[in-house]
């Protein structure tokens, strides 16, 4: 039986709890009455997950099954999301090859010849041939790659197209193929609310041009949280858009919700709670720690990206996009959803050592940033877990490290704008243009494995709401020059970050530790 | 920071060697308990028998001796018992099982297996090993529904195994007994063996919970055996376990007064063991601490005590 997610209260019984650092963890003892919000138990994945794949096809919600999509002569496009998902990777088969390989099937049956695979990779870097072949397995990528399985690329003039405005003047232009298509088969990966539905045609596939109407600081500042997309401004314009590509191209949607087991078995400690840790946990844990305190970066970094969870999957729902993301997020609540009573002074988050758009790669400041302050800031529903003028207290050593290779234009940013300004709205009217048109950096997005110029500033923009909200924000054992240039103070223990916090919100304020990952959504009452 | 403070954060943090803590919000959210087995049956083998005889000999039974003034009566009905038994005994210390371990005649003690619960005796793997290594312990659930133990323990029997059980389930709070489980009375009736009663007097004053180790002074403690008991042929194991629990009161009380007195109190009822003084919880604890050391009626001894050396030690 899985248990529920709950909020524990630190007392005297309580040992000390893990608090992940990017590629390290630390052992920290929390002030009595801290509040800790441990997500659920991994739910148990299906037993046939093709079963329940072809079942899916078979059975759509709000469509016809997926045989009598499919004929002889038409234009197939199947468009699935890229690197980004899940995290860490999974252990292959991926969902994503599981589901591909199933709608292959049918198409061969139905004679389908003329089938293109994108990337739903939008502005984020290209996936490389050996990421693809990893993704969609052997087979796929054999029969596919390079011509007919490629990455999306949102600044290729001649394969874009403008499919029109929405009733609020956002433009909505979208991958050519993609829109040309007689059917598009979309194949989604849900690891937290914020994924799916909406977002993952017309934004997945979507040029700059139509990405700022809601990548921006205003939208942000209204997506309240962007992980809740009732209350999301930028789910808002995405179903807008939704909208107009419906009229112009049928999609059918499939989509697959994760369990818990983001870590390999032998790291099972990181997913149980503390105080239930046997004597083989603990001394895991301690090799582990140990371990990675004295180990290289090279060799740390090698062992964290080695690591492929084995997540199993919870659902898989196909269909018309609306019905199918409704119940894909009932799957993603029924895994990640704690209640949480009332907000409290200061939230406390460890940001890990990955993130979706460092995979394979390196979690810079800016990134780091935007893991804790805009995804972990944003796991709530309702309202977020600290008050107004709180402080968030943030564990990672933020070290002044970028990937030339990934993020060119992060480097850039960090020392050309954030030196200017770190108001996020100030950047956008001042930088973002001319960094969004770069054509070193379009060059670099098109041509190698970078991710867009303009890529930072939407990172930034992830964590307007939180830095609106926020009264103090502290980074706990992080490097001072790196935080002290995006705005925020560090600190070398938790102790020391409460102090500093102390002018913000009291000598004893009310603590909540959000204890993550695996991922923990927060329904605050 | 350093491996060393490492290993000591986690070794404080999680309690090594003792009983892990769960924090109290959490209790409610604990795993349901799945059914850890917890193999004891090398500690069965000839080879721990022997180093178990060893350890009791020279080394339990003097300590025991040394800290507490043992005094034992009534081990002659067991003299001439074949087969294996059912102890049945109250408990108010952690005592109470290496004084009847040191107590009972060697042929007995090496075969003899002490039910001891599982969430207390087996919570860790070092404590499950030392107390089945020293006391030829294996785990029971306090409250019954442990099926393992129970079949465990009738296997047992069939090998030839007495059994102690201490049917109150846990140890006393205020010395005097409480209410006796079922367990040992279907114990006996499933292995078809008789029941031996056993009263310890003064063990809770010696050694209360929340003690590690006996108060100073030697303080006496009496082990009172009594003759076996069955179940009569129309008995349940409720009727046959209030049989038990009164004789085991009245052993306690014979030990007290003398043997007529304690069968008379016992018809009324108003033996030491079972009948608690009313009232607050500190006049239950005050009588139950009155050192056992009292003057015995010389007219009406046991007859039993007649032909033995009932007074040994």
């Amino acid at each position: 039986v899985t248990r529920p997610g709950f909020v524990l209260q630190v007392d005297e019984r309580t040992p000390p709890l893990l608090v992940h650092e990017g590629e390290r963890m630390r052992l920290e003892t929390f002030p009595l009455g801290t509040r800790v919000i441990y997500p659920p138990e991994s739910l148990p994945g299906l037993p046939d997950v093709d079963g329940a794949i072809r079942h899916a096809l078979l059975n759509p919600l709000g469509s016809d099954p997926l045989p009598e999509l499919l004929f002889r002569g038409m234009r197939l496009t199947i468009a699935f999301d890229d690197i980004s998902l899940p995290l860490p990777q999974m252990q292959t088969p991926d969902v994503r090859q599981r589901i591909v390989e199933a709608v292959l099937t049918m198409a061969a049956e139905a004679g389908v010849d003329d089938v293109q695979l994108v990337a739903a990779n939008a502005l984020h870097r290209r996936m490389t041939p050996a990421e693809l072949r990893r993704c969609l397995g052997e087979r796929v990528f054999r029969s596919f790659y390079p011509d007919a399985l490629t990455n999306h690329d949102a600044e290729d003039r001649d394969n874009l197209l403008h499919l029109g405005t929405t009733d609020h003047g956002e433009d909505v232009e979208i991958n050519r193929r993609a829109a040309e298509s007689d059917l598009l088969i979309y194949v989604n990966i849900n690891i937290v609310a914020m994924d799916g539905g909406h977002k993952s045609v017309p934004i997945g596939l979507a040029s700059y041009k139509s990405l700022r109407h809601h990548h921006n600081v205003h939208t942000m500042l209204h997506s309240k949280s962007y992980m809740d997309p009732p209350k999301s401004a930028l789910h808002g314009s995405a179903a807008r858009m939704g909208e107009v590509v419906k009229e112009h191209v049928k999609i059918f949607h499939i989509e697959t919700t994760l369990n818990n087991d983001a870590f390999p078995s032998q790291y099972r400690f990181m997913m149980k709670r503390e105080w239930e840790w046997s004597t083989r946990d603990q001394a895991t844990m301690l090799a582990v720690k140990r371990g990675l305190d004295i180990a290289p970066a090279k060799v740390r970094s090698r062992l964290f990206r080695s690591m492929e969870a084995p997540y199993g999957v919870t659902s898989v729902q196909a269909g018309a996009t609306d019905p199918v993301h409704a119940l894909t997020l009932e799957n993603v609540h029924r895994q990640q959803l704690v209640e949480v009573d009332g907000q409290s002074d200061v939230l406390v988050v460890g940001v890990p050592y990955v993130g979706p758009y460092n995979v394979n790669s390196t979690l810079n400041p800016i990134l780091a940033m935007c893991l804790g302050m805009g995804y972990f800031f944003n796991m709530y529903r309702n309202k977020p877990l600290v008050r107004p003028g709180g402080a968030m207290i943030l564990y990672h050593p933020v070290p002044w490290e970028f990937s030339q290779l990934h993020h060119p234009s992060y480097v850039d940013f960090f020392e050309e704008v954030l030196s200017e300004s770190t108001d996020p709205a100030t950047i956008e009217a001042k930088f973002e243009q001319q960094y969004a048109t770069d054509p070193w950096y379009v060059h670099l997005y098109r041509t190698s494995y970078a991710y867009h110029g303009v890529h930072p500033f939407y990172m930034w923009y992830w964590g307007a709401h939180a830095m609106e909200h926020l009264g103090d924000v502290i980074w706990v054992g992080a490097d001072r020059r790196t935080v002290g240039r995006m705005g925020f103070r560090a600190a070398s223990t938790l102790q020391d970050a409460l102090e500093m916090a102390g002018g913000t919100v009291g000598r004893s304020p009310s603590i909540t530790y959000l204890h993550s990952p695996p991922f923990a959504i927060a329904d605050v009452r | 920071v350093s491996l060393r403070q490492d290993l000591r954060t986690v070794s404080r943090g999680w309690r090594w060697g003792r009983t892990p803590l769960v924090p109290a919000s959490a209790q409610a959210h604990r795993p349901a308990l799945e059914a850890r087995e917890f193999p004891t049956t090398w500690a069965r083998s000839p080879a721990a028998v022997a180093v178990r005889t060893a350890v009791q000999r020279v080394g339990l039974a003097p300590l025991v001796r040394s800290q507490v003034a043992v005094r034992t009566t009534g081990t002659e009905v067991l003299r001439d018992l074949r087969g294996p038994v059912v102890f049945v005994a109250n408990h108010s210390s952690h005592l109470d099982a290496p004084l009847i371990l040191t107590t009972l005649p060697e042929r007995w003690r090496r075969q003899v297996a002490v039910a001891a619960a599982s969430d207390y005796f087996f919570d860790t793997w070092a404590r499950g090993i030392g107390s089945t290594m020293a006391f030829s312990t294996f785990p029971m659930e306090r409250r019954g529904g442990g099926a393992s133990g129970t079949t465990l323990a009738t296997d047992l029997l069939l090998e030839g195994w007495s059994v102690l059980v201490f049917p109150e389930g846990t140890r006393s709070s205020d010395g005097w007994a409480g209410e006796f489980r079922r367990g040992a009375a279907l114990l006996a009736m499933a292995g078809r063996v008789p029941v031996v009663p056993i009263a310890i007097r003064g063990s809770f004053p010696a050694m209360p919970r929340g003690r590690g180790w006996p108060v100073p002074g030697r303080p006496p403690v009496r082990v009172r055996y009594g003759q076996p008991i069955r179940p009569a042929a129309d008995e349940d194991a409720a009727g046959f376990t209030a049989r038990i629990a009164v004789e085991v009161g009245r052993l306690g009380d014979e030990d007290a007064t003398d043997w007529y007195a304690s069968m008379r109190r016992s018809v009324e009822g108003t033996g030491p063991l079972t009948a608690a003084p009313e009232g607050a919880r500190w006049r239950r604890v005050w009588a139950a601490t009155e050192p056992p050391a009292v003057t015995r009626g010389a007219a009406r001894r046991s007859p039993w005590a007649g032909w033995s050396d009932s007074a040994q030690r």
